[in-house]
C-alpha cells in the first residue's frame, strides 16, 4: 500500500476535528474534536518520520501524546467548574461576553 | 553512533530556575500552613524572577546554538526577549499580589454556601504563584526555542497555565469562568492548527530543526504543497496567540473576562514570547521563502490594525477597549516580520518593550478604579475621574498616548523605527496603512482623555482607591519607563541594536 | 548468543510465575462465596441499570480518571530513556531522576491537599 495514504488519512480527520469543533455546541465534544485534530497531527508526524527515515517524528508524537494528556486535565477541570456553575456544558449558552 | 546529548547548564539556567522555583512553590502549597502561603509564595516567586535575570545578565555575552543539544538557542534575540519577559513579569507578579484579586477556592460554585464559607475564612488562593512562573518559564523557551517540538512544548507550558488563571477573577465569577473556557477551547483549537503545520514543515524538510527547515528551502528539495499546508498552518496558531485579525475573537472577551492583573501579565508577557517565536520561526526558518508568506502577512497585518483601531472606537468597556487597542498592537507588530530585516528585530524588539510597559501600568490602572463591589471597567463611570484623582487618571493617559504613539512616549519611538523599518524594506504599502490606523487610533484615545479630564463626573461616580505600595510601585516604573524611553529612546535601542540577532 | 533466548527464558519465567500464583491461590485461598462475590464487576461502581444519584456519575470519579491519566502518561519518557539506558549512562540517570522527583512534587501536592481522599 502506498504510504502517502496515511497523509491523506491525517489530512481528512484533521479536517472533521476543525470543522466538528466549529459547528458543534457541547463543550466537551468540541474538545474531543480538537483531540481528534491532534492525533491526525501525530499520524502525520509518524508517517512523515516514516518516509523521511528520521525518528525525530515519532519522538514529536510521544510528546504530542503527553501534551494532549495534560491539556485534557486543564480543559476538564475548566469544563466541570463550567458546568457545575450552569447546569450545562453548552458552549452557546456561555454568551454573557458578547455584548 | 549514538552520543550522549550535552546540555549547557549555564545557558539553560535562567529557565531552569524558574521551574524549580514553580516546583519549589508547588511543594509550598502542599505542605505549608495556609497563612503563611501567601507571603512564602510571592517571595519564591520574586526571588525565582531575579535570580533568573542576575543568571541572564552573567551569560549575555555568550552565544550558542547548543544550549539543548540542537532544541534552544542562546542568541542576542534571545537574551532580549528573555530579560524582558522576567522584567515585565516582575511587575505582574506585583500587581498579581495586590489584594483582593483572585477566588478564595476555584472549585466553589459562584453565589453557593461553599464560596460564602471560603470568603469568610479568609482563605485565599496562591496556587496562582506556582502558575505564574510556569507559564513565565514557557514564554522564556517559546522566545529561545529552535525546533518544532520544543516550540510546541513551550507553547502548550505557556498557554495551560493562562487558562486556569483567566477562570480565577474574585467578582464576576461567571464572566472569568466563561473566559477560561473559550480562551481555552480556541487556545486548543489554535495549537492543533501549529502542530499540524509543524507536521507538515517536517515532512516538508525531513527535519524538526529551524535551520533544518532553512535548508530544505534553500535547495528546494521537498514537496512545495507540504512547505505551504505547513506555514499556513503554523502561522495560524501564531496569530492566534499574538491575536491578530482573523483570529482574534478571544482577545476582548478574555481580556474582560479574566481577572485583571492576569489580563496585564497575559497582554504584555505574552505578545513578546508568541512575537518572539514567530520572528525566530520567519527570520531563520521561513526567509528563504519570502515571496510565497509575505503577501498573506502584509494582508494580515492591515486588517489586524484597522480592525483593531475601528473596533475600539464602539467598545465601552474599559478592558475591552484596551484589548481591540493589543489587537491593532499586534498589527503593527507584524510590519517587523514583514521587514525582514535587522531594524525590523530591533525595532520590534523595542516596541514590544514600550507596549509591555505601558500595557502593565494600565491595566494597574484599571484595578484601582473601583465601586462597593469591586472593580469597573464600565466606561460611562469613568467620566470625570481626572478631576477627582489627577495623578492616576493621568498616568492612564500617558499609556494610552503611548498606545497611540505621541512623541515624548515610548510608543512613537516604538512606531516610528518599526515602520523605519518596514520602509527600508520597500514595504510601503503596510507603512502608508500603519501611518493612517494610528491616526484612527489616535482620535479614540484622545476622546479617552477628554471624557477623564473635560467631563463633569456623574453621580454614581466611582473611586479610586488608594493604591498599595505594590500598585505604586507598578505604576512608577510603567511612567518612568514611558517617558524616558520617549525622550531618550537610545537608552533601549542602542542595547535592542546589539542584541538585535538570531543565529541560525 | 542468540538473542532470542533470553526473551524465551523471560517468557518462561513470566509464564511460571503466573501459573504458580494462580495454583497456590486455588490450593490454599479460604473458599467463600457471596452475593457480591457472584455479581458482574464494573470498576468499584454498584453495577446497576443506571449509575447512582439520576445517571450521572459522581464527579470524584472525574477527579481519580484525571489524575490517573495525568500520572499514567508520564511513563511514556521512561521509554526512550530504557531503550538508550546503557549509552546514556549516569548522565541520562541523573535527568530521570530529577524528572521523577518533579513528578513527585505533583504527587505530592495532590496527596496534601486531598486529591486522593475518597470521601
Amino acid at each position: 500500500m502506498d504510504i502517502s495514504n496515511y497523509i491523506y488519512l491525517s489530512a481528512i480527520l484533521f479536517v472533521i476535528g476543525a470543522i466538528g469543533v466549529v459547528v458543534r455546541r457541547n463543550a466537551i465534544v468540541v474538545f474531543m474534536c480538537v483531540e481528534l485534530m491532534l492525533n491526525a497531527a501525530n499520524l502525520a508526524f509518524v508517517t512523515f518520520s516514516r518516509i523521511n527515515g528520521d525518528l525525530g517524528g515519532q519522538i514529536a508524537s510521544f510528546f504530542t501524546m503527553v501534551v494532549a494528556a495534560c491539556e485534557v486535565v486543564v480543559g476538564l477541570a475548566i469544563i466541570v467548574t463550567m458546568y457545575r456553575s450552569r447546569r450545562s456544558a453548552s458552549v452557546d449558552d456561555a454568551s454573557l461576553l458578547q455584548r | 553512533m549514538f552520543t550522549s546529548p550535552i546540555l549547557d547548564y549555564s545557558l539553560l539556567a535562567p529557565i531552569l530556575i524558574i521551574l524549580a522555583g514553580a516546583l519549589i512553590g508547588v511543594g509550598v502549597e502542599a505542605f505549608a500552613r495556609k497563612e503563611q502561603r501567601a507571603p512564602l509564595q510571592l517571595g519564591i516567586a520574586l526571588v525565582s524572577v531575579v535570580a533568573s535575570f542576575v543568571q541572564l545578565l552573567r551569560v549575555r555575552n555568550v552565544r550558542s546554538l547548543k544550549a539543548a543539544i540542537d532544541s534552544v538557542a542562546f542568541d542576542g534575540a534571545t537574551v532580549f526577549m528573555q530579560g524582558s519577559i522576567l522584567v515585565l513579569a516582575f511587575f505582574a507578579l506585583l500587581l498579581i499580589a495586590d489584594r483582593g484579586n483572585f477566588v478564595a477556592q476555584a472549585s466553589a460554585i459562584p453565589g453557593s454556601q461553599d464560596e460564602h464559607s471560603s470568603i469568610a475564612e479568609g482563605k485565599s488562593q496562591t496556587e496562582v504563584f506556582p502558575l505564574t512562573l510556569f507559564a513565565i518559564s514557557g514564554m522564556m523557551l517559546f522566545a529561545a526555542a529552535t525546533d518544532l517540538i520544543t516550540l510546541f512544548v513551550a507553547l502548550e507550558v505557556l498557554s495551560l497555565p493562562l487558562y486556569l488563571m483567566a477562570g480565577l477573577s474574585r467578582r464576576r465569577r461567571l464572566l472569568s469562568q466563561e473566559a477560561a473556557l473559550k480562551y481555552f477551547l480556541l487556545g486548543a483549537y489554535s495549537s492543533a492548527f501549529f502542530l499540524f503545520g509543524g507536521a507538515f514543515l517536517y515532512g516538508y524538510s525531513g527535519s524538526l530543526s529551524l535551520t533544518g527547515i532553512a535548508t530544505a528551502i534553500d535547495v528546494n528539495s521537498g514537496n512545495d504543497v507540504f512547505l505551504l499546508i505547513g506555514i499556513v498552518f503554523l502561522m495560524v496558531g501564531l496569530l492566534f496567540k499574538i491575536g491578530a485579525v482573523p483570529f482574534h475573537s478571544w482577545t476582548p472577551d478574555v481580556y474582560q473576562g479574566a481577572p485583571t492583573p492576569i489580563t496585564g501579565f497575559m497582554a504584555a508577557c505574552t505578545k513578546i514570547a508568541a512575537l518572539g517565536a514567530m520572528l525566530r520561526i520567519f527570520y531563520v526558518a521561513l526567509s528563504a521563502d519570502v515571496v510565497m508568506w509575505r503577501p498573506i502577512v502584509t494582508v494580515i497585518s492591515i486588517i489586524t490594525m484597522l480592525v483593531g483601531a475601528i473596533a475600539a472606537l464602539s467598545q465601552r468597556d474599559v478592558k475591552r477597549t484596551l484589548a481591540f487597542s493589543s489587537i491593532a498592537h499586534a498589527g503593527f507588530l507584524l510590519t517587523g516580520i514583514i521587514a525582514l530585516n535587522q531594524s525590523g528585530l530591533k525595532a520590534s524588539l523595542f516596541y514590544l518593550v514600550a507596549y509591555g510597559f505601558a500595557t502593565i501600568g494600565a491595566f494597574a490602572v484599571v484595578t484601582l478604579v473601583r465601586d462597593s463591589a469591586g472593580e469597573v471597567s464600565d466606561m460611562n463611570r469613568w467620566v470625570g475621574l481626572g478631576k477627582k484623582s489627577p495623578l492616576i487618571a493621568g498616568a492612564f493617559c500617558l499609556f494610552l498616548l503611548s498606545f497611540g504613539g505621541i512623541p515624548l512616549t515610548s510608543g512613537f519611538i516604538a512606531k516610528f523605527s518599526i515602520f523605519t523599518a518596514a520602509y527600508e524594506s520597500g514595504n510601503t504599502t503596510v507603512v502608508v496603512f500603519g501611518v493612517l490606523t494610528s491616526a484612527i487610533a489616535l482620535f479614540f484615545y484622545l476622546r479617552v482623555i477628554v471624557m477623564l479630564f473635560f467631563t463633569e463626573p456623574k453621580s454614581d461616580a466611582v473611586t479610586v482607591s488608594v493604591p498599595s505600595l505594590k500598585v505604586k510601585l507598578v505604576l512608577a516604573a510603567s511612567v518612568i519607563v514611558t517617558i524616558v524611553l520617549g525622550v531618550y529612546p537610545s537608552l533601549l535601542l542602542n542595547s535592542a541594536q546589539s542584541f538585535a540577532s538570531f543565529l541560525r | 548468543m542468540n538473542p532470542y533466548i533470553p526473551i524465551l527464558v523471560i517468557g518462561a519465567i513470566g509464564f511460571g510465575f503466573a501459573a504458580f500464583s494462580v495454583g497456590v491461590a486455588a490450593i490454599t485461598g479460604p473458599k467463600r462465596y457471596n452475593r457480591a462475590k457472584s455479581e458482574a464487576y464494573e470498576c468499584g461502581i454498584q453495577p446497576s441499570p443506571q449509575a447512582a444519584g439520576g445517571g450521572r456519575f459522581p464527579v470524584k470519579y472525574f477527579l481519580t480518571a484525571m489524575l490517573f491519566i495525568v500520572f499514567d502518561i508520564e511513563i511514556v519518557f521512561l521509554y526512550p530513556w530504557a531503550v538508550t539506558f546503557d549509552k546514556l549512562g549516569l548522565f541520562g540517570l541523573v535527568e530521570m531522576v530529577i524528572f521523577i522527583l518533579t513528578v513527585f512534587v505533583a504527587y505530592a501536592y495532590v496527596w496534601r491537599r486531598g486529591g486522593l481522599e475518597w470521601d
